[in-house]
């Protein structure tokens, strides 16, 4: 209700601005949309790397002591190994700091991150489509006045 | 004639006062810039310190420096983590201020400028009267 009737105020004060201050909040709007958009795919690429990163560790945890594996020194050159522990990781946590965890700690803080990121994208996802109904409500309007504008002269 | 002279005297103040304006616009999108920066650092040093606070006390600490990682103690880490956040705390407190002041500056010139040029266009009108 209180959401609706806020849409009605702003339609209300956009229908009594000038052309100019019009297409002023409109490019501010479709900015801030733009900058929310952008927001919205970077957190999008960290969840799918996140959750990468917890398939991995799945995959990791499946394996035994000593297994072989082939280990990524560059793009395209791996060299074999043999797993010394699979039972420990070490997580990098940002701002250079790497805190040894075991398995399913690992796993924990994977998907505590994934559930962070989760809530923060639908938080995200409301304010941008709420700015989306400004930025379009102003192009309408900007629209409607410019043809009027056409019309009249 | 002392009226094309004065245009002439406005129009350079009118110009010095925008390049000021336009400087100080610029200063502050700069400043704005470098806030975003370290909003972005203090959610990464925050999210950091939560990371840290839920470990065990026994718990294995490294840095990374340069290409290398040091073992580090968790208190030290923490207490690292904590002096970098007040640190970052710190200075956009500080920039928020530089921000305020500018503002205000920005605000008093045009002020400024508007009184200004309507002075001088009275006495503009003034003189076009003598005229």
């Amino acid at each position: 209700m209180a959401s609706s009737k806020s849409g009605r105020e702003t339609a209300m004060t956009l229908e009594r601005m000038s052309v100019e201050q019009l297409k002023a909040v409109k490019e501010q709007a479709d900015m801030e949309v733009n900058l929310l958009q952008d927001s919205l795919t970077n957190i999008g690429t960290a969840t799918t790397r996140l959750e990468i990163a917890t398939t991995a560790l799945n995959d990791l945890s499946l394996r035994s002591l000593g297994s072989k594996i082939l280990v990524p020194l560059t793009a395209s050159l791996y060299v074999p190994a043999t797993l010394q522990d699979p039972h420990h990781v070490l997580v990098d946590i940002g701002t250079g700091y790497f805190v040894e965890k075991t398995m399913p700690e690992g796993k924990d803080y994977c998907e505590r991150k994934i559930s962070l990121l989760k809530s923060n994208f639908d938080q995200l996802v409301e304010v941008a489509s709420k700015k989306k109904n400004v930025a379009d409500e102003a192009g309408v309007i900007l629209q409607a006045k410019l043809k009027q504008l056409a019309s009249s002269s | 004639m002392m009226s094309s002279s004065t245009i002439r005297d406005l129009q350079r103040e009118l110009e010095n006062k925008a390049n000021d304006l336009s400087k100080l616009q610029k200063d502050i999108a700069k400043n704005h810039q470098v806030r975003k920066k370290y909003t972005i650092q203090l959610g990464e040093n925050e999210l950091v310190l939560k990371e840290l606070d839920l470990l065990k006390e026994d718990a294995n600490v490294y840095k990374l420096i340069g290409p290398v990682l040091v073992k580090q103690d968790l208190a030290e880490a923490n207490a690292n983590v904590r002096k970098r956040i007040e640190y970052i705390s710190a200075e956009l407190v500080l920039m928020e201020l530089f921000k305020i002041w500018k503002r205000s500056r920005i605000a008093r010139k045009i002020r400024y400028s508007n009184c200004n040029k309507r002075c001088n266009l009275f006495r503009l009108g003034k003189g076009k009267h003598r005229a």
